[in-house]
């Protein structure tokens, strides 16, 4: 999962597996038609492939995935899928991304209307050029 | 079992069908509403849960077969490239619609004396001014007064904020010569008739929990209720009855919130089921005097449906855009290549939409009306990091021309879960279609370079986006000749007198805007001749 979501440690980002993602898969039901199904398949060819895959270094960890990938090709979507959904559902995560950890109602955001004379100068070039539909 | 029989029946509880129930109120006739779907509580939105994203790909979908719920009647579209979506209770599919509220044009109701295309409407733009004006009043629209792309009107109320996202892309648009202007839109910018104003959630298609979106759950169906229209919910109409001998409308069959097959008398029934619905449940009603489905002796029901086709170009800015801030649809739009151009090689035209962005899931997932994942790895560090916060966008929205081979049909096999037979969508894309978004894709590149993106980002392959069947127009066309539309220029139907429809179904063409405030502009129309011609109604 790790490698599926990876960290950015610079910015404080954790990647899917560090943070627990997994534990949502499981109970996806509603968002794929047999998540434990498509996980276990995954997780078979990865461990038909390469028994001790946490052991491998990086490059080759994304090189047997991305093999996985092209011979288990639903299965896998399912799983980037449900690990995206996971991950992003989580309000700790969304401020990272410049959103609101809070669900969105009832507090919203605040955005200030524009001024009328912003509104205007920013109208005045369309205003300028007169109509533009038809006269039927 | 039987019910005490009215004077009207509607079909649906969506935009059209309140809209002309609130007409038709100072009649004093009995109404009485059937909605497949439930009344939803504010606490019933998603949006005030801490996952509400999730939802969006479950039971807030907005495809019916994504929900899969039992008010949900699935849709076979395997034979199309675009898959309709909806939502199905009190409110219909402005539950989850975003509130973009562009009237069409003068233009779009004479395609064929203008350009030589489709048909015209038994209608025009004058006759609908002022329902589009009354129903923006009871609505509550938001928007800016004096915009040139229109005839004179004044939404009642100001513009929502356009935010950094609208300014810039507006800038960009400056900066080419053309046109745009702040989006007309359903969505409060200050508190109204009782309503709360908008917060900004940006998370329209959850259902609005504000009540700032102007749902006829929040708009008219509070009103009707008050006044006495009667709203049967979790009622699914399985036909409409007909009398053998005089060929009128005498009511439905429908399946209760009880589990029972219940029968309703009326005296005239008003069809509002949607641009897809609204067909099925007429080919479901077949009879001997209507073999092929009712109000159908002109072969039209379910042929000619329109969507608009769609494709997006997306903008990578130096700045963050916050574009989850704000209704998700709307900030500017612009209508500088809405009218024909021949020297363009295409006929009629498309908007350019400045939606705005959207939260961190439904971007990683592909976007909101897409569906390809944005890929894992590495890469996916650096869309998310680099790209998804930068972001603005333009959705170029395409005029779909009527084509006889786009249609809904019954499905063979598929049912909804009271076993009524399903619809099923033929539909593929125009070449006129494919080169509107074509030229759409190139104008929407030059803009945002011109408004500042240091890259531009499209899909890259020929493909419309696939959930994005939002508007559904069409399969019941208006006309002047019974042996070319299924209802007459004010929306009754040429073979059943007492029979009319309401909904996007009725439409000629499509015109390249959003159709719901023309849906109820007409509904509210209908139901004003249905006012005028009450003494000669059935004649
Ligand atoms: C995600 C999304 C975003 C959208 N955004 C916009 C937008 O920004 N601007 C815009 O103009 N439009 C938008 N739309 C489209 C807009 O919602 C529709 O145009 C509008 O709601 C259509 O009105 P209607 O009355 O025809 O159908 P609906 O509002 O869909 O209502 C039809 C109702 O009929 C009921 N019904 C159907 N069949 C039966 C039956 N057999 N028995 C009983 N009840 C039945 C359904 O349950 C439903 O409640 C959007 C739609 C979606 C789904
Ligand atoms: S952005 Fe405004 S209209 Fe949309 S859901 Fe939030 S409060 Fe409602």
């Amino acid at each position: 999962m790790d490698e599926l979501i990876p960290a950015n440690e610079k910015a404080g980002v954790p990647a899917a597996g560090a943070l627990g993602v997994a534990d949502f898969l499981p109970a996806a039901t509603p968002y794929a038609i047999d998540p434990v199904q498509s996980i276990t398949e995954v997780l078979k060819a990865v461990d038909d492939k390469i028994p001790d895959f946490a052991k491998l270094v990086r490059t080759d960890k994304i090189a047997l995935l991305k093999d996985v990938e092209t011979r288990h090709v639903v299965d896998f979507a399912t799983l980037v899928r449900l690990t995206y959904m996971g991950y992003y559902s989580r309000s700790d995560v969304r401020p990272m991304f410049g959103v609101g950890a809070h669900p969105v109602q009832p507090k919203g955001y605040d955005v200030a209307r524009e001024s009328n004379e912003l509104m205007d100068s920013l109208t005045a070039p369309v205003r300028a050029r007169g109509q533009v539909f038809r006269d039927v | 079992m039987k019910n005490e029989p009215v004077d009207v029946l509607i079909v649906g509880a969506g935009a059209s069908g309140a809209a002309i129930a609130w007409s038709l109120l100072e009649t004093r006739m009995r109404i009485l509403c059937l909605e497949q779907g439930p009344h939803l509580a504010d606490k019933d939105f998603p949006s005030r849960d801490d996952d509400y994203e999730l939802s969006r790909f479950g039971k807030f979908s907005c495809d019916p077969n994504v929900r899969g719920l039992k008010q949900d009647y699935p849709i076979n579209a395997d034979d199309s490239c675009i898959m309709p979506v909806n939502f199905n209770a009190v409110g219909g599919s402005t539950i989850n619609f975003l509130g973009h509220w562009p009237r069409m044009k003068p233009s779009d109701f004479k395609t064929k004396t203008l350009d030589g295309v489709a048909d015209d409407w038994p209608v025009d733009y004058a006759t609908l001014s002022p329902f589009y004006d009354m129903n923006d009043q009871t609505t509550g629209v938001s928007g800016l007064a004096g915009n040139p792309a229109y005839p004179k009107y004044s939404p009642p109320l100001p513009p929502i904020p356009i935010g950094k996202l609208g300014q810039t892309l507006a800038k960009g648009f400056n900066e080419m010569g053309w046109h745009w202007w702040p989006s007309d839109v359903s969505i409060l910018s200050e508190d109204y008739d009782g309503r709360q104003k908008c917060v900004n959630a940006g998370t329209c298609d959850l259902g609005c929990a504000a009540g700032a979106k102007g749902g006829t759950n929040f708009t008219y169906w509070p009103m009707l209720e008050n006044a006495g229209v009667e709203l049967r919910t979790e009622c699914r109409v399985r036909e409409i009855t007909v009398d053998q001998d005089t060929g009128m409308a005498t009511g439905v069959i429908y399946h209760g919130s009880d589990g029972q097959v219940h029968e309703q008398k009326a005296e005239l029934v008003i069809v509002a089921c949607n641009g897809v619905g609204t067909p099925r449940l007429l080919l479901n009603s077949k009879s001997k005097i209507f073999p092929d489905g009712l109000a159908n002796r002109s072969g039209m029901v379910g042929k000619n449906l329109m969507f608009h086709p769609l494709t997006g170009v997306t903008g990578v800015f130096d700045e963050p855009m916050k574009g989850h801030e704000g209704p998700m649809a709307c900030s500017i739009l612009s209508q500088e290549f809405y009218e024909t151009d021949a020297t363009r090689g295409f006929v009629r035209g498309y908007g350019l939409h400045s939606g705005r962005s959207t939260t961190p899931m439904t971007y990683a997932l592909g976007g909101f009306g897409i569906d390809n994942p944005i890929p894992w790895g590495d890469e996916h560090r650096d869309v998310m990091d680099n790209v998804y916060p930068y972001i603005a966008g333009l959705t170029v929205v395409a005029e779909d021309l009527p084509e006889e081979h786009n249609c809904v049909t019954l499905d063979p096999n598929l049912t909804d879960s009271d076993g009524i037979s399903a619809p099923k969508i033929t539909y593929r894309l125009g070449e006129n279609s494919r080169k509107i978004l074509k030229h759409g894709e190139e104008r929407a590149k030059e803009i945002l370079l011109a408004a500042g993106a240091n890259k531009v980002l499209s899909k890259g392959d020929d493909a419309v986006w696939w959930r994005a069947g939002w508007h559904q127009m069409g399969t019941c066309r208006m006309g002047d000749d019974p042996s070319r539309s299924v209802v007459n220029g004010w929306g009754r139907s040429h073979d059943v007198k007492n029979l009319f429809i309401v909904d996007g179904s009725i439409f000629v063409t499509a015109g390249a805007v959003n159709p719901t405030s023309t849906i109820q502009a007409l509904a509210l129309y209908v139901g004003d001749s249905i006012k005028t011609n009450i003494e000669t109604l059935f004649d």
